[in-house]
């Protein structure tokens, strides 16, 4: 039994703590898996990443009230928003924190989503061996944009 | 036991080996080692941010999942999830920059911002946060480190 676990270290986004906007940009050929195998099998068979090279995200905090921006400390929040994976875009909510820490903020966030929502087809004959859920976890450090 | 059963057999077997192997062979394919590999384009981060910058789509078809040196002046260092080591490299311009992600072995007090490196990577692709607007960064992984000044 093996993880079927991916990991991307590229993912770019950005916070607006104005309005509580947040977006993310993915390139799915950043994903790295331990299993070189596995990594070309998820580009090439499921995600088809030559013809579809992102994923992204826009959406906004909906509690945004509940954060100080200005004070350090650990806000839960809910975030909501468009979700686009293989050129499919599905409307998702999830829960996450946010923490404010000297010089930046962190986010994170954990969420399933099921692979047919996007069109990622998984033959027959593997689907049952793999969760109906894929887990998604979202770890993000923030630095203030420095105004050109 | 005929000849030809014998044969039918023995080919039968043969065959099923080959398959065997061949499917142990990708199994246990490892990522390319970087080090080792033979460079498809050898290029300053400078350049290679502005081909993107000029036209992401000529610049992704020749670039994206080619093996790229690239030399330049180190912007940051992160140690990114699970080990990893990202170096961003400085480009013509102050928001985009080389991102470089390297596994797990890489040491990362050894690099300081400034330092000028060359290090070998497969590019992944770039990111471009707001549609309309130049693209950010251009992405490298699997790297390794081929000179540190």
């Amino acid at each position: 039994m093996e993880d079927i676990k991916g990991d991307n270290n590229q993912v770019v986004g950005a916070i607006d703590i104005s309005t509580g906007e947040m977006v993310f940009q993915a390139v799915i050929k950043s994903f790295h898996f331990d299993r070189a195998l596995m990594e070309e099998h998820f580009n090439e068979n499921y995600m088809e990443s030559d013809k579809i090279p992102k994923s992204s995200f826009k959406g906004k905090i909906t509690n945004l009230s509940s954060v100080d921006f200005s004070k350090n400390g650990t806000y839960d929040v809910t975030v909501e928003g468009d979700l686009t994976i293989h050129d499919v875009t599905n409307r998702i909510s999830t829960k996450g924190t946010i923490e404010v820490v000297s010089g930046g903020i962190n986010a994170n966030a954990k969420f399933n989503i099921v692979p047919e929502d996007y069109k990622i087809s998984i033959p027959g004959v593997v689907r049952d061996k793999i969760n109906k859920n894929l887990e998604v976890t979202v770890a993000m450090k923030y630095a203030p944009l420095t105004a050109k | 036991m005929k000849t030809y059963v014998k044969i039918a057999i023995f080919v039968v077997a043969f065959i099923a080996l080959s398959a065997i192997l061949a499917g142990l062979y990708l199994y246990n394919l490892k990522h390319t080692d970087m080090a080792k590999a033979r460079p498809d384009f050898i290029i300053t981060a400078t350049a290679l941010q502005k081909e993107f910058e000029i036209n992401e789509t000529t610049a992704s078809a020749k670039y994206i999942n080619k093996v790229i040196e690239v030399t330049g002046a180190i912007a940051s260092v992160t140690q990114a999830g699970g080990n990893n080591l990202n170096i961003s490299l400085k480009t013509g311009n102050d928001i985009s920059s080389v991102i470089c992600t390297f596994p797990a072995i890489v040491d990362p007090s050894k690099f300081k911002t400034g330092d000028i490196i060359a290090l070998r990577g497969e590019c992944s692709g770039f990111t471009q946060l707001f549609p309309g607007e130049p693209p950010l960064d251009v992405l490298l992984n699997n790297c390794a480190v081929i000179v540190h000044k």
